[in-house]
């Protein structure tokens, strides 16, 4: 037998919940103090990206042989890298490609992979089989070797980048997307929303799409640390941007890896700025996930 | 602390009737709380109660009150590091369980005082054979070896009814439906004939039909072998039959305790009143609705000020809302027996009801109101919520000067369901 | 159990069929004709018939990729446009490089994440158990190139205390006959051998193995803090057991459960990721073979090498499930 209450007063306060969910989530990520560095450390990043051009002291492409590999400090805060172009400039103008690629691959996987997942998980039978074993099949190759995969078939430039890693991560968010609409098919509240006659529509604007979208913005913000890292590794393998000037923090890695011993600044620094970006959105997307789903939280 | 129970007169004046050594339990004044990010869990809050040798009692209340971390308390097995005993003594045969040292501790439990959990799906190690789980609690204690130790859980199983028992102890939990295990989960308790066995919610997570079996039989292991037991439950008609004695907590306090029979036929608190018509009374013809008390347990996260009971409570009067009572004997006598079949009917409550109105369920007297709270409680209630938690303001409304009884409604814009109305 | 290992196994076979569909497609829909594209700059007008020939391209599609599949059951995994060199044979000689690395790195996700994790776990919310989740929040972040770099840069040039790259170095001579340095200086006793090879594994096995310490670290933590938390250790507890019995019996048998699932997942990191460890550390293991191959629009090499990585990463897998399945006894008597 149940405890007595009264289910006047339980009814009150989840309308309240449901009302005040993302003021909730919001006030909570706000109390959240890894999830403030977090923000910090993007707002950083989001910072040199879009004020590059304005704040950076040289030109991206700037830079005699003569000013080549200077330690930093004086004119060069960063020193230069092996061709004399200015490093912080270069590495503020990378944050750009970074971004860039980044988020547009996150939105291209979220497109493709979100898509995906609501036919399975939204029309169930053979269509989910079917796209649920695709989603397997591209899970069985390993991360970042898919990505180096598509970037040789389709060969190099930023687009095939961007959906080179959008690839990897739009299986996750199949997954994801089709897991929770499952569960939440069969909750108690959707089904107490079909018993007093809610049109489909509505159960699945108002009542499954916030519930799975919470999950899904957390998973973004994830694979958008790993986007910037994937992104990166490709430039390193050689992969990068066509045009082997433009700054991007894994291809200038690469170029310096050979001057290890007497550059190291051009491994750290643009190595520094690829850590701090994807930790930023890690910490965001843990923070995230706390406040979105406060039963997580320990 | 006003809610402190006369523990002290208690104990200066014994029941004199049975030997003193026949106590086996005393708790006093136990408090308990968790320290948690959104600050202290009050959640015990100066309990006493006593247990003799082979007596029943039955731990009473609304989910939260308070129970299992009473005994979670007494068996020193609070959640680390956030529950932590922060007052009084549990005396157990002799000794002080609050102080002892940890490895004192760890010897009694499962051997002196054994613990019975509410869902035995979970509360076996899904790994572990029955007979590694029974084996290693045997093992723990007694020097005996492996076969030995099987052989005492055989006897074990088989004395709580479960058939082919060589075969089973070669089982995993998940292989036995939820009573069976729940079976195990006695037999292991009873494996070194503890002297007190604590039994929290042992049938709730159960199927209807076998709830009163395993019940009997707890009951008659624990009477056969003189074992005492508390009984916890947040059902009334589950304690009816199988203890002498019963206490009923609301908000980390016992508000009332009386010999079982004592309660079921003259219950004296507002919060047993509406324990008792809360649940369906089959000796009742009457086709009279069930009244479920309105509203939820307080907030613990703050000692409350008056009753905890008060803003649910029909009865209330004006120092309710300002003045915890003690729990003190009902019929205002000085000598106070704290076990056995005399125990003395003790409440904490400003206000008892009528035994005309315990059966009606609410205040009958003429022109009666309860007492709406002083502006400085409303005052105190508004600006907490604001800043911190708007459900309690809702609360505040829900319960408000008319009393629980009155069908204003609650924030939410929801009514109260009409059956509440009398 | 067998039901379970079988049903297992069944589940493997539609995923391998979409595999080597994805990755026929990944040749045959290479633009133009694929023949001459595989070829590239090598194609000569006969090169181009023999491999038309070879792909069976003049056959319908479905016939073609039978074809594929038939030559991969039969180990024939085409040949290397540069070299000429059958590609498996390749593969087979630079593997063993790459299984020791990501082996060591495995070791070392394994021998310090687990006991970091539960010692984070018993000191929950303390400030040894914050320096370990700030440590394995930037073992997730650090990209394996970047940590890789840095670890050179530090005990190989700064230090000077282990060799920057490589596998061997030159003046020892040895040759392997496996290619497993580490047996084989073991079985010729050349324990000169065995150890400078030791000496050059470390540095990329740790670069390698931070991201699965990290993840493994963080998941025993949760688990054995979840575990800690079930009602069964109350129960162990409250029968009076020692707390290192309860921690080793009753809190460990359950918390390996997800630890063991996510170990098996990290396999497929570790390959991957020895794609690049190996270009950092030039290790002459697949990674480098596939990288060049990249860079030298060897495109079956790339197909070939992805079909191969998937193939172990599943396998690994599907070991680590029946394992799982041996652990828990609830799929074990089901
Ligand atoms: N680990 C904990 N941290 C914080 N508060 C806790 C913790 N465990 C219990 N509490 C609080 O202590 C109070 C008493 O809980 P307890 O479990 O004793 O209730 P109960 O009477 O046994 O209820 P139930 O019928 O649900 O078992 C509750 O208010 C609860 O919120
Ligand atoms: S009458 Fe007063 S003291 Fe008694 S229960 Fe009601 S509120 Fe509490
Ligand atoms: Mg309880």
């Amino acid at each position: 037998m149940a405890a007595p209450a009264i289910p006047a007063t339980g009814r009150a306060i989840e309308v309240r919940a449901s009302r005040g969910l993302w003021r909730d989530a919001m006030r909570r990520l706000l109390r959240n103090k890894p999830a403030l560095l977090g923000l910090l450390f993007i707002g950083i990043f989001v910072f040199a990206a879009v004020f590059a051009p304005l704040i950076a002291p040289y030109g991206p492409l700037e830079g005699t042989l003569v000013q080549r590999m200077k330690p930093p400090g004086g004119a060069h805060l960063f020193g230069t890298d092996l061709q004399g172009r200015d490093e912080l400039t270069r590495i503020l103008y990378g944050a750009q490609v970074s971004l860039l690629a980044g988020v547009a691959s996150v939105i291209m996987g979220l497109s493709i992979g979100g898509i995906a997942g609501a036919l399975a998980g939204g029309l169930g039978g053979w269509v989910d089989s079917v796209l649920m074993r695709v989603v397997d099949v591209m899970l069985s190759i390993p991360g970042i070797l898919l990505a180096i995969g598509i970037v040789a078939w389709l060969d190099r430039g930023l687009p095939q980048i961007m959906f080179a890693v959008a690839m990897t991560n739009a299986p996750i968010f199949a997954r994801i997307l089709r897991g929770s609409l499952l569960s939440l098919r069969n909750s108690d509240y959707v089904t107490a929303a079909q018993s007093i006659g809610a049109p489909p529509s509505r159960i699945l604007l108002r009542h499954m799409l916030p519930n799975s979208l919470t999950a899904l913005i957390v998973a973004a913000t994830l694979a958008l640390a790993t986007a910037i890292i994937d992104v990166a590794g490709l430039g390193f393998l050689g992969l990068g941007p066509p045009d082997p000037r433009t700054p991007e923090w894994g291809t200038m890695l690469t170029d310096s890896t050979k001057f290890l011993r007497q550059a190291p600044w051009l491994i750290f620094l643009p190595g520094l700025a690829i850590v701090i970006s994807a930790i930023g959105f890690n910490l965001l997307g843990d923070g995230l996930r706390e406040s979105l789903d406060p039963r997580l939280k320990r | 602390m006003t809610a402190t129970a006369p523990v002290p007169a208690a104990v200066a004046a014994p029941a004199r009737r049975r030997p003193p050594d026949n106590r086996l339990l005393s708790v006093e004044d136990l408090v308990v709380r968790f320290r948690t990010h959104e600050g202290a869990v009050h959640a015990v809050n100066g309990v006493s109660f006593e247990l003799e040798r082979g007596e029943a009692l039955g731990l009473v209340g609304e989910s939260g009150c308070g129970k299992s971390v009473t005994n979670l308390a007494i068996m020193r097995l609070l959640p680390k590091p956030a529950g932590r005993i922060e007052g009084g003594r549990v005396v157990f045969d002799g000794i002080d369980l609050v102080t002892l040292s940890e490895a004192d501790m760890r010897d009694l439990r499962g051997k002196e005082i054994a613990m019975i959990f509410q869902d035995p799906m979970t509360s076996l190690n899904p790994v572990l054979t029955i007979e590694e789980q029974m084996v290693e609690t045997i093992r723990a204690h007694r020097k005996a070896s492996r076969a030995e130790a099987r052989k005492r859980a055989i006897e074990l199983l088989v004395m709580v009814g479960i058939p082919r028992p060589e075969t089973r102890l070669k089982s995993y939990p998940h292989q036995f439906s939820g009573g069976m295990r729940q079976r195990v989960m006695i037999a292991m308790a009873l494996a070194l004939e503890p002297k007190l066995m604590i039994a929290d919610e042992p049938t709730t997570a159960l199927d209807v039909t076998i709830q009163a079996q395993v019940l009997e039989l707890l009951r008659d292991l624990a009477e056969d072998r003189d074992t005492s037991l508390i009984l916890i439950t947040h059902d009334l008609g589950v304690v009816a039959g199988m203890t002498q004695r019963i206490s009923v907590m609301y908000a980390g306090y016992i508000v009332e305790t009386a010999t079982t029979a004592e309660l079921f036929e003259n219950p004296s608190h507002p919060y047993t009143v509406g324990l008792l018509h809360s649940i369906p009374r089959l000796d009742e013809e009457r086709a009279e609705a069930l009244l479920p008390i309105e509203g939820t347990p307080p907030d613990q996260r703050r000692a409350p000020r008056g009753c905890p009971f008060a803003p649910r409570c029909a009865w209330r009067l004006e120092e309710c809302w300002t003045d915890n009572p003690p729990l003190a004997p009902i019929d205002g006598s000085g000598r106070v027996i704290t076990t056995g079949p005399d125990a003395t009917h003790r409440i904490a409550c400003h206000n008892p009801p009528t035994a005309e109105e315990a059966i009606a369920g609410r205040p009958l007297r003429e022109g009666f109101v309860a007492a709406p709270p002083p502006d400085a409680v409303i005052q105190e209630l508004v600006t907490r919520g604001a800043e911190e938690e708007p459900a309690l303001l809702d609360e505040v409304v829900l319960m408000g000067p008319e009393g629980p009884e009155s069908t204003a409604p609650s924030a939410g814009g929801l009514p109260i369901e009409p059956d509440d109305k009398p | 159990m067998t039901k379970y290992i079988l049903r297992r196994l069944l589940l493997t076979i539609p995923v391998l069929i979409g595999l080597s569909i994805v990755l026929f497609a990944f040749i045959h829909l290479l633009p133009g004709d694929p023949a001459a594209a595989i070829l590239g700059q090598h194609a000569t007008p006969d090169r181009v018939a023999a491999m038309r020939e070879y792909l069976h391209l003049d056959d319908p599609i479905w016939q073609q990729y039978l074809a594929y599949v038939s030559n991969l059951l039969h180990g024939d995994f085409g040949t290397s446009v540069i070299n000429n060199q059958p590609i498996i044979h390749e593969f087979l000689t630079r593997f063993p490089a790459t299984i020791e690395l990501t082996l060591a790195a495995m070791l070392y996700a394994v021998g310090v994440g687990i006991p970091l994790g539960r010692f984070a776990a018993r000191h929950a919310q303390s400030w040894s158990d914050g320096a370990v989740t700030i440590v394995s929040l930037l073992g997730i972040n650090i990209p394996v190139f970047v940590l890789g770099l840095t670890l050179q840069y530090i005990f190989a040039v700064q230090l000077k205390v282990l060799p920057a790259s490589g596998r061997l170095d030159f003046s020892l001579r040895f040759d392997s006959p496996t290619n497993f340095l580490l047996i084989d200086s073991l079985v010729a006793r050349r324990f000169d051998v065995f150890v400078d090879a030791a000496r050059h594994l470390v540095l990329p096995a740790i670069a390698l193995g931070s991201i699965p310490l990290a993840i493994i670290t963080r998941i025993t933590r949760a688990s054995v803090l979840d575990v800690s938390n079930e009602d069964y250790v109350r129960t162990a507890r409250a029968k009076g057991l020692t707390d290192g019995r309860v921690d080793s019996r009753h809190i460990m048998r359950n918390a390996w459960l997800p630890v063991v699932t996510v170990i098996g997942l990290q396999v497929g990191g570790l390959l991957a990721g020895a794609v690049i460890t190996e270009t950092v550390f030039a290790w002459g293991g697949v990674g480098r073979y596939v990288v060049d191959a990249i860079n030298n629009r060897d495109y079956q090499v790339v197909q070939n090498v992805i079909l191969i990585f998937a193939f172990v990463f599943l396998i690994v897998n599907l070991i680590v499930d029946v394992g799982y399945a041996f652990l828990n006894p609830r799929i074990r008597y089901a």
